[in-house]
């Protein structure tokens, strides 16, 4: 049986109820019970925490948006390098052959080594987390976009064949609409995968972004700040993957509506 | 009477399988196509009728043999863009509604934009499909796509239209209504039809000439005229003349 909108928000509305109460109950039991004196930057509590997102919320925002708007540049970037990449490498086997060991050894260098060398060879911050969220992104949108041509039915080619359509047009009309849900497999890996990074490249010795402050508070002891600033990175990486799939959406309509069927007469 | 429109030679075809064996899909066929005509390419599986349909496309090239249409060569034919295909599968585009589908070779053989609309409403309401142009590809049913099929492929209002197997993934009973529209479309449009099937009675009811290839390999082994009188309805499937064109080209098989 199908869940109602209505039953889908009770479930979620119990599932968000439900974690606050029980994380309540384990702060009041490490503080109280425990007398674990470090309990406040263990767990906790959440009305704590939510207390420090309501008077922090501005150095946050701007914080989060410092990283955030430099994963989505480079996520951008990535993603446009992906494609790119996918269009060759389906144009010509001889380059597919040649890229792609080149690409699997590129996923296996740890991000965490490599940042310090692309701070170290462009020295700016922004510009190494736009490097690195493009790095991490062309990865799966290159392979997903590179696999999606690949599945193109040989009779949906075939028919763009027979009335001479050139490679513009067959790109333009049949690859790449074809494509798009691939395309969009990739994005929804990539997305907090590119703020993540973005977050650790602030790690490295930036003055601001949020991966700053999750550093600092750190180092100073100032829990509330700590795990409000924890909280905001995942919610980055929760908006992220949520954008995509808005984006998904709007661009693939066909995928999304409930399949009911006119019959024939 | 007048020279044929399409002129098949000793065509053969020969592929290499796997193990290095060659394969005789096509073994010297030859055949005349006249203009406006409605011809059935018939046989089981393996016979090589939609190897002969690919060449006749350009899809495929022949390994001895030429065809010519109106002196030309397949590849000059496709090039000028006077083929529509209507496949087994609908192989519609699925990010597109009906009348976009409809309209997507007209876009790329360049039919102005004006046209485009009057000639999507008319095919739309040849296959009895008038309602359904803002309706996506998975929202109708098996038929209903695959009339959308040959829609898209009658509005570039092709020279000859090729038709591989079109209706054998459907069912019997829309199978026979979708052989009666096609009669009544091809009265209205005349062009050259060459239709690819393995089923005998579809054969004999929709063509002017049956042409019976048979495997290992794949050769004619028979053309059948046949002589039934248009327009044909549902009624003629049930006359003795049809039940004796079956027989006949049952009887004209080799070797299956």
């Amino acid at each position: 049986m199908e869940l109602t909108r209505k039953d889908r928000r009770i479930v979620t509305g119990v599932w968000l109820l439900s974690i606050i109460v029980l994380w309540e109950l384990l702060s009041a039991f490490l503080l109280y019970v425990v007398q674990d004196n470090m309990a406040s930057s263990k767990l906790p509590f959440p009305h704590d925490v939510l207390m420090t997102f309501i008077s922090e919320w501005q150095t946050l925002l701007v914080a989060g948006i410092v990283t955030l708007s430099r994963a989505g540049l480079g996520f951008a970037i990535g993603g446009l390098i992906g494609i790119i990449l996918a269009v060759i490498m389906s144009l010509s086997k001889v380059a597919e052959k040649i890229a792609f060991p080149y690409l699997i050894v590129s996923q296996m260098i740890p991000v965490l080594g490599l940042a310090p060398i692309i701070f170290n060879i462009v020295r700016d911050m922004n510009m190494s987390r736009i490097v690195i969220a493009a790095y991490i992104t062309f990865f799966p949108v290159a392979v997903n976009m590179l696999s999606g041509f690949k599945s193109v039915e040989e009779e949906k080619k075939e028919l763009m064949r027979s009335i001479a359509a050139n490679r513009v047009d067959i790109y333009l009309k049949l690859m790449f609409p074809y494509s798009l849900p691939y395309l969009f497999t990739g994005l929804k890996i990539a997305a907090p995968m590119a703020v993540t990074a973005s977050i650790l490249v602030d790690m490295l010795g930036s003055k601001s972004g949020i991966g700053v402050k999750i550093l600092y508070s750190l180092y100073s002891s100032s829990f509330d700040i700590f795990w409000a600033s924890v909280f905001t990175s995942a919610f980055m990486g929760i908006l992220s993957y949520n954008i995509v799939i808005f984006a998904e959406r709007l661009m693939i309509p066909w995928k999304n509506v409930t399949t009911t069927k006119v019959g024939d007469k | 009477m007048n020279v044929p429109e399409l002129q098949i030679k000793n065509v053969s075809k020969t592929y290499t399988n796997n193990n290095g064996e060659e394969i005789h899909a096509l073994t010297d066929v030859s055949l005349d196509i006249r203009e406006g005509e409605f011809i059935c390419l018939l046989g089981p599986s393996g016979c090589g009728k939609s190897t002969l349909l690919r060449i006749i496309a350009d899809l495929l090239e022949p390994t001895t043999g030429q065809v010519s249409i109106h002196g030309l060569t397949p590849r000059e034919t496709r090039l000028q863009q006077k083929y529509g295909i209507v496949f087994q599968q609908p192989v519609l585009y699925d990010w597109r509604n009906v009348r976009r589908n409809v309209c997507m070779p007209m876009e790329i053989i360049g039919v102005p934009k004006s046209e485009r609309t009057a000639r999507i409403d008319r095919m739309l309401d040849l296959v009895g499909l008038e309602k359904f142009g803002l309706k996506y590809p998975f929202e109708l049913s098996g038929g209903m796509q695959q009339r959308v099929g040959i829609a898209r492929a009658l509005a570039l209002e092709p020279e000859i239209l090729l038709m591989d197997e079109p209706f054998s993934a459907l069912d019997e009973f829309t199978r026979e209504k979708l052989n009666e529209d096609l009669l009544a479309i091809w009265g209205k449009t005349k062009t050259t039809i060459i239709f690819v099937t393995h089923n005998i009675p579809e054969s004999i009811f929709l063509s002017d000439r049956v042409v019976v290839l048979s495997p290992h390999p794949g050769r004619v082994s028979a053309v059948v005229d046949i002589d039934l009188p248009r327009p044909r309805t549902a009624a003629l499937r049930e006359s003795p003349e049809f039940y004796n064109y079956i027989a006949k080209i049952r009887h004209s098989f080799e070797g299956v």
